[in-house]
């Protein structure tokens, strides 16, 4: 009897949070959520004998600032699903080797796009019709990542950069013809950017010690590049304090890939036996105490 | 021990540029070891950029695609970085204007008169609004880009609207809403509008001001404005805490509002107790509204 009646209890409770649950990925929610103010506001106006003439105006703001709150939140949160997948695209490329390119490559790709279709199309939606600077503070990180991502997959296959207007052109399609897209800023296109010479340098270290010398030194010559449009553009951006500390950061992983090729250049000679006459000056110029 | 090492690779690496002759430690590092411990500068940068490879490369097409586009971005910066000039100007001119609202509202902890404080005080309100007004026009050319620079003149109209509403409350013993405080200044809120959380920093600092002021007014014999200004931050502390706020600045400013009504409560027992507040019983409510 006792035991019965607790079973029923417990599948009671069991049931409540499930239909809560369900009542709150609905559209119910909606309709609460816009209920809510109202019956603040009814409050308000039955109290209004007793004078606090302020609550009225008052849950006007709360309502904003619940909604932009929430607002954010799911911003922030879409941002780092970003991040995390972002990051597997990543790792991926990096299981790059000399004879499984095009599968690694076309898996990276693969993931990449799907990253696009889940998550940013939700930051998209999320965005939609806003002002994109206002809670660029939430998604900055993600859409960093994803720029990372996007032109660490590009440059492996086609060697070259990947530019923000293709970028926002791919985003196009995800958001509504009638808004406004979305469109990636230029400055977190050029703070992944900066990002993405960390994992180039990750990938030449890789390549260098798989033997494919060629590609290393395409890297190299890539994120010099890289590089050195960056140094004349980075006192000019916003809030540049980031950006400076990523120059260092980033000059720092230039010169590690210059130094493997060094390394491979000057005692490894036998496994690239052509190479031109300027690599000679390139070992006076850059270490002259070895004579 | 290590700094020792590295300070002594880096003046052998900027020497060695010049041909001197190579310090003994340095043969006791494999050379690219040397070049990872050794700190950015700009001979190695300029070395990186024009090395070996550096010739060869902007006859490829990639280099110069990537190039035209960080052109094109520099432009894009350079343009941002003007208008962040402009906005930034016109931020000062507020800065100013308000600096000349808050002297000559100042006044009224001299006891002056207050209709005669808020009319001088009153006179800078307008060139405020005409200065909005101009970055309200500079911010139309860039659609969609309010919150980009808004941080350019986000504590300029915290302190207007500060201002605003202690006048305001001076005038009429309310609270100055944010619709009140958009049309004060001119603004349309489908274009320039006032951030909410600005005009609420703003009420909090306007806050900060009223135990000053309630000190000042008892001095100079008004009992019972205490009580009303009382009145006032507690509806106004009450209303605030109907908001969930965020671990940001607004919140802070509010946990600093409860000190506010600290003080005043302490004025209004001071007072009190020593039976100086003639009418200031609580129950006498009735019209004691922007009389004082």
């Amino acid at each position: 009897m006792f035991k019965s009646l607790a079973v029923h209890n417990l599948s009671i409770m069991a049931s409540k949070p499930q239909r809560l649950r369900h009542l709150a990925e609905s559209t119910v929610l909606q309709a609460a959520a816009a209920k809510k103010p109202r019956t603040m506001t009814t409050n308000a106006a039955a109290s209004d004998s007793d004078p606090n003439p302020m609550k009225e105006a008052f849950s006007k703001y709360a309502s904003y600032l619940n909604d932009l709150n929430d607002k954010r939140e799911r911003v922030v949160k879409a941002s780092r699903d970003i991040t995390m997948n972002s990051k597997k695209v990543i790792f991926q490329v990096h299981r790059i080797s000399k004879n499984n390119k095009e599968e690694v490559l076309e898996k990276a790709e693969k993931d990449l796009a799907a990253v696009m279709d889940q998550h940013i199309a939700r930051l998209v939606k999320e965005l939609q019709g806003t002002d994109f600077w206002k809670l660029r503070r939430a998604y900055s990180p993600g859409v960093q990542e994803y720029i990372e991502a996007a032109t660490l997959c590009n440059f492996c296959k086609t060697g070259s950069l990947l530019n923000l207007d293709q970028i926002n052109a791919s985003l196009q399609p995800l958001s509504d013809p009638s808004v406004e897209p979305l469109q990636i800023n230029l400055l977190d296109y050029l703070l992944g950017l900066a990002d993405l010479t960390g994992e180039l340098m990750r990938l030449a270290i890789g390549r260098i010690s798989d033997g494919e010398l060629e590609f290393a030194q395409k890297i190299c010559r890539f994120v010099r590049e890289i590089y050195r449009e960056l140094l004349l553009i980075a006192p000019k951006m916003e809030d540049s304090s980031d950006m400076k500390s990523k120059m260092d950061v980033m000059l720092q992983s230039v010169m590690k890939i210059e130094n493997a090729c060094f390394s491979v250049h000057v005692r490894g000679s036998e496994y690239i036996p052509l190479l031109g006459s300027e690599d000679t000056s390139f070992s006076l110029l850059g270490v002259p105490e070895m004579e | 021990m290590k700094s020792v090492f590295r300070s002594a690779i880096c003046t052998t690496l900027s020497f060695s540029l010049r041909s001197l002759n190579p310090t003994p430690p340095l043969s006791l590092l494999p050379p690219h070891l040397a070049f990872l411990h050794h700190k950015p500068s700009p001979f190695t940068s300029m070395a990186s950029g024009g090395g070996e490879i550096g010739p060869q490369a902007p006859s490829s097409p990639t280099v110069h695609t990537l190039e035209k586009q960080f052109d094109e971005f520099r432009h894009q910066l350079d343009d941002s970085g003007s208008l962040r000039e402009r906005i930034r100007s016109v931020a000062q001119e507020i800065e100013s204007a308000t600096r000349l609202t808050q002297s000559s509202l100042l006044l009224i902890h001299q006891s002056r008169p207050i209709p005669e404080v808020l009319e001088k005080a009153k006179g800078q309100i307008g060139v405020v609004r005409e200065l909005f007004s101009k970055l309200a026009d500079i911010i139309r050319e860039y659609p969609g880009q309010y919150y980009r620079y808004h941080g350019d003149w986000k504590s300029e109209t915290q302190t207007v609207v500060s201002l605003l509403a202690f006048m305001h409350w001076l005038e009429t013993g309310a609270l100055l809403l944010h619709a009140e405080a958009e049309e004060k200044l001119g603004l349309k809120p489908s274009e320039f509008g006032l951030d909410i959380e600005d005009y609420l920093v703003g009420i909090c600092f306007m806050s900060n001001d009223l135990p000053r002021y309630v000190v000042n007014q008892v001095t100079a014999g008004d009992y019972d404005c205490p009580r009303k200004v009382m009145k006032f931050l507690t509806d106004l502390h009450a209303a605030f805490r109907m908001l969930n706020l965020r671990n940001d600045f607004l919140r802070k400013k509010f946990d600093g509002m409860k000190y506010d009504l600290r003080r005043v409560e302490e004025v209004y027992y001071d007072v009190k107790i020593r039976g100086l507040a003639t009418n200031g019983d609580t129950k006498g409510e009735l019209g004691d509204v922007g009389q004082s």
